[in-house]
């Protein structure tokens, strides 16, 4: 299966500045990816490079087995830029149908059927709409031609908790269709539910990539169990992957590496009145890398 | 694309319209009573107007004849100039305001290519004037037609006509160095100082030796020099203006298609 996106040494200078060096990376038909750091990173250059609105200095990319600089190739793709703006008299209903128009016709029933998932009013004139109701508007335009590839830049900032929800529901559905997305932002958090993988970039550079699964796996969990009764605290102390244990009376508090099997196991031989498991903090493990990344750095100043 | 870009184009343009057509209906208006008292406004009253200011109105001469009446009032600074305006701000519309405010991003992932995104709304533009110019055409006519000016409408087309042209001129200056440069700041500039500095350059340079060859990249020269509401059509002039236009709406597609878009 050819990649989605393939980008090969991609890198792009602002003049002087740096935007994004040497990426290298490959997205695959069907994978949702996130792509991860903090503001100023250069997820914003790599997702305008993928797109043709901006020019690689070095490298090359390919999207969905060609180049966006090829009208026909931007028509599968479907993008809501980072900073989304929208202004003028028209109705946000005129704006999306002239869009539709350009992209090829997009049934009236599917935008409306989006502007209802999303809440969002489509009679209202853009420039009186407010952050999180342009960025519906956004994710709007950017689904409703139903792309093979979805490229979001940030596409949760200014939207409640409810219609995020919503959008990372809409998310699922376009993976189950096969088809690709690629997202964007700068807490984990908001795409570690949808993600199969995450790429993470810092100061223009792609640090890492991994496997959500495999990083939910080694998560750090944190574990309240309570008991009926006071418990013996040598029965939890030294379990493999136990850390940080604190018994109090009836009460056991740790954090899990891995597996919770072991911790598991030795609770069951008391009665469980109430069982606490965080989520785990992906953030933590994303945190590591930048603070390993920064020793790296440390290391190199002062060699 | 161009429907679109006629769409947005349309209250300003009207504005403008309105705003030329109530311009033309006043001067005109007041033509009759000029006619009237030649000895007000004829060549001796305009003898006193200190030369560079009469040079930079285009001479004033023959002040209370039809031709020289529109010519002096219509055609010399007034209406060009805010046709230029007009033709301006349409431009800045096409490719450097929507870069600034940043609404262009989006347009340009669309699937059209960037080329045609420049002919297009060129051609918007281009649509646009013709409109306003049309417009303003027919009220100069009626208006000349109801206080006897008594220049005849094929005279008219012709001035007009330049009007039409030395404004889509400039208004393709602006789209040219917003699609190389997407400032709309700097488009501005360029053509405030191109349209002003080739204005006194036919006027006042006239007279100046030293400057006047600068005539020659003046557009005000292959707008004015023909005398088209005395001579007719000045058809060489006229398709250096038309050719020149062609030449940098070309330019912007072109550097348009180069470049990073909203950095």
């Amino acid at each position: 299966m050819t990649a989605v996106v393939q980008a090969e040494g991609l890198t792009k200078y602002y003049g002087k500045r740096r935007g994004l060096e040497d990426l290298t990376l490959e997205i695959q038909p069907g994978e949702v990816f996130g792509y991860l750091g903090p503001n100023g990173a250069g997820k914003t250059t790599t997702i305008r490079l993928l797109l043709d609105v901006i020019r690689p200095t070095r490298g090359h990319v390919r999207v969905l087995g060609g180049g966006s600089r090829e009208a026909a190739v931007r028509g599968r793709i479907g993008y809501l830029p980072g900073e989304l703006a929208l202004e003028g008299r028209e109705r946000a209903r005129d704006y999306l149908e002239f869009l539709g128009r350009v992209r090829g016709g997009v049934p009236r029933a599917r935008v409306d059927a989006l502007a209802e998932r999303l809440n969002a009013d489509l009679s209202v004139p853009m420039r009186k709409l407010s952050k999180g109701n342009k960025q519906k508007i956004g994710l709007i335009q950017a689904f409703m031609h139903e792309p093979e590839l979805l490229i979001l830049d940030e596409p949760t900032g200014g939207l409640d908790p409810l219609v995020q929800q919503e959008f990372l529901t809409m998310v699922r559905e376009v993976r189950t269709a096969g088809r690709t997305v690629l997202m964007s932002s700068h807490v984990l958090a908001e795409v570690e539910h949808v993600s199969d993988r995450v790429g993470i970039v810092r100061e223009g550079r792609l640090i890492a990539v991994e496997n959500v699964a495999a990083l939910r796996e080694k998560a750090v969990r944190r574990i309240e169990l309570h008991f009926d009764a006071p418990v013996p605290a040598e029965e939890f102390a030294g379990l493999p992957g136990v850390r940080d244990l604190r018994v109090t009376g009836a009460a056991v508090r740790c954090t899990i590496d891995g597996r919770p099997d072991a911790l598991i196991k030795a609770a069951a031989r008391h009665t469980v009145v109430h069982l606490v498991s965080a989520e785990p903090d992906l953030e933590e493990i994303f945190l590591t890398y930048y603070s390993d990344e920064e020793r790296h750095d440390d290391r190199q100043e002062s060699a | 694309m161009i429907a679109k870009s006629l769409r947005d184009y349309r209250r300003s343009l009207i504005g403008w319209a309105i705003g030329l057509s109530a311009f033309m209906m006043m001067y005109l208006g007041v033509y009759s009573s000029i006619k009237q008292s030649p000895d007000l406004y004829g060549a001796q009253a305009m003898a006193k107007f200190p030369g560079a200011l009469k040079d930079l109105m285009g001479g004033l001469q023959d002040f209370t004849s039809g031709a020289g009446y529109l010519q002096s009032v219509v055609y010399q600074l007034f209406v060009p100039f805010l046709f230029i305006a007009c033709a301006m701000l349409a431009a800045n519309r096409a490719i450097a305001q929507p870069e600034e405010a940043g609404t262009l991003e989006l347009i340009v992932t669309l699937p059209i290519d960037r080329k045609r995104l420049v002919l297009d709304r060129f051609a918007a533009l281009a649509l646009g004037l013709l409109a306003v110019a049309a417009v303003t055409l027919l009220v100069t006519w009626v208006m000349a037609e109801a206080v006897g000016i008594g220049v005849t409408f094929d005279r008219i087309l012709a001035a007009h006509t330049g009007v039409l042209l030395l404004g889509l001129f400039f208004g393709t200056v602006t789209l040219a160095v917003g699609a190389a440069t997407g400032r709309r700041a700097l488009a501005t500039t360029v053509v405030g100082g191109w349209a002003l500095l080739g204005y006194v350059v036919v006027t006042i340079g006239k007279s100046v030796e030293a400057i006047a060859w600068l005539k020659w990249v003046s557009p005000f020269h292959y707008y004015a020099e023909g005398q088209p509401l005395y001579q007719g059509l000045p058809v060489g002039d006229y398709l250096v203006l038309a050719g020149a236009t062609a030449v940098l709406a070309l330019t912007a597609v072109l550097a348009f298609d180069r470049r990073d878009v909203g950095v």
